[in-house]
């Protein structure tokens, strides 16, 4: 599983207020932290005014480096400005993120192509979120001609289909699960993935229907999330999933993981 | 460290990957093929007891048995040349009536790993086919019965009762599984009890020294 690392972001309270004092203390601290937990990529998101975006990213993302080697995802509902962003990384990292609306394919696509940069992009287009699985896969289509324009290989890519609130959902997860299955069929390489939380919007106890959705949305082939990597309990649940579903030999990831004190009783 | 050495390290945390190359790379320094298997058995052995200590997990046995066995199948050629390094053979199976095999394969791994040349024979086992093993094959030192179920006592009583009524000689018999007990195997006669796969492999090469 593709572990990408959520706590460094504006909209969380603690982080805006460090943001706005210019903590770098504080956030050198959340980067240390999620790497040392085995994160992929850390994500960098600013939450801050349209103006202020730019400067804001490359505050955090030179904060993070000087901690960590772990990629950073730069994460911006802008495309222009995770464009921009791609600039201050040292490394290839992930864009956070596209989809088929508007120009964000055609600003972040060619300015990636020629790169090691992967790529989240969401199964929505000018028309909204698609409320049928098999609309969702026309959009699917269509982001995927144009990654083959631009030579950006299937790996590169985290499909994000869309995972709503349950709360209000008229059949669980069944039709994400049905996209899910259905992009896997199609392109074995490419990733799925999608935030562990945004199932359990308004629902008390939030924490065990982020698990039970993770460990189902796995079974239909999510490989990647975006999630708090010091969630010891999620965690886990996921080495144990990926174990349960014979994608760990001799459930040695799980044992080393267990080990390196990644979950379990906290030592 | 001699890349002897790293074999053995290597062998201990079960890197099947690096652990053939290793091997090559310590023939090419020079040591003896013999040598190098004995790091690994000894690597072994600190799994062995790390695993009879509860320090380690069986996947992780699994996985450094299979680590020394990569690297074996890179002495193989040269073993064969040069004079034999094995403490003889043993036969191993599960008792008549009884179909478990985890722990017998388990034990049959470790065994193995400690120097043995291994004849398994699988599960429900009768009596005679221990005693045909032990005459069809070369070079038998241990004879090792497995039981897991309380009902299947009896027949590890029967299959070493058996074994030593034919007067065959030159090997010792070792029993195991989860209900048996020193005490048990007293009882019943069998010459040598160990309660888990990695003690099981340090009486399996004490035994035959005694």
């Amino acid at each position: 599983m593709i572990i990408i690392a959520e706590k460094i972001n504006g909209s969380i309270p603690s982080v805006g207020k460090a943001i706005e004092a210019k903590d770098a203390e504080f956030i050198k601290n959340l980067a240390k932290v999620q790497s040392e937990a085995g994160a992929d990529f850390i994500d960098v998101c600013a939450s801050v005014e349209v103006s202020k975006e730019v400067e804001t990213l490359k505050w955090l993302i030179d904060i993070a480096q000087e901690v960590t080697e772990t990629p950073l995802a730069v994460d911006s509902p802008s495309a222009e400005v995770c464009a921009k962003a791609i600039d201050f990384c040292k490394k290839p990292g992930l864009v956070n993120s596209v989809s088929m609306e508007g120009s964000k394919v055609a600003v972040v696509f060619p300015k990636i192509a020629a790169t090691k940069w992967e790529c989240v992009a969401l199964l929505c287009d000018d028309t909204g979120i698609p409320r049928s699985a098999e609309k969702r896969l026309e959009v699917l289509e269509a982001l995927m001609q144009k990654a083959k324009e631009y030579n950006i290989d299937p790996s590169r890519l985290h499909i994000d289909p869309l995972v709503e609130m349950l709360a209000t959902s008229d059949d669980g997860i069944n039709m994400i699960v049905e996209v899910m299955k259905e992009i896997r069929k199609r392109y074995p390489t490419i990733h799925i993935t999608g935030a562990a939380s945004n199932i359990s919007f308004n629902l008390p106890a939030r924490k065990i229907v982020n698990q039970a959705f993770v460990v189902l949305a796995m079974n239909a082939g999510l490989d990647s999330v975006i999630l708090d990597p010091l969630n010891r309990d999620m965690r886990g649940l996921i080495y144990a999933t990926d174990a349960l579903l014979a994608k760990d030999e001799m459930c040695i990831e799980y044992i080393h993981a267990f080990r390196k004190n990644i979950f379990g009783v906290q030592k | 460290m001699a890349k002897i050495d790293e074999v053995k390290e290597q062998v201990i945390i079960g890197k099947t990957k690096i652990v053939p190359g290793l091997v090559q790379e310590a023939l090419n320094e020079g040591s003896a093929a013999k040598d190098i298997l004995q790091a690994m058995i000894d690597g072994m052995k600190i799994v062995g007891d790390r695993f009879s200590a509860g320090e380690i997990y069986v996947p992780e046995m699994l996985i450094a048995a299979k680590a020394m066995s990569k690297g074996v199948e890179v002495l193989k050629p040269m073993l064969s040349a040069e004079a034999s390094t094995s403490l003889g053979t043993c036969i191993i199976g599960t008792v008549e009536g009884d179909l478990h095999d985890i722990g017998k394969n388990l034990v049959n791994m470790m065994i193995g790993s400690a120097g043995f040349d291994m004849v398994d024979l699988g599960v429900d086992q009768a009596p005679n086919k221990f005693i045909e093993a032990i005459k069809n094959n070369k070079n038998v030192k241990l004879v090792a019965c497995s039981a897991l179920l309380t009902t299947t006592l009896p027949a590890l009583k029967k299959t070493v009762d058996a074994i030593k009524e034919t007067g065959l000689s030159g090997f010792k018999i070792i029993v195991g599984g989860a209900p048996v007990t020193q005490k048990f195997a007293d009882e019943i006669g069998a010459d040598g009890y160990a309660p888990d796969a990695g003690a099981a492999a340090e009486k399996a090469k004490s035994i035959i020294a005694a």
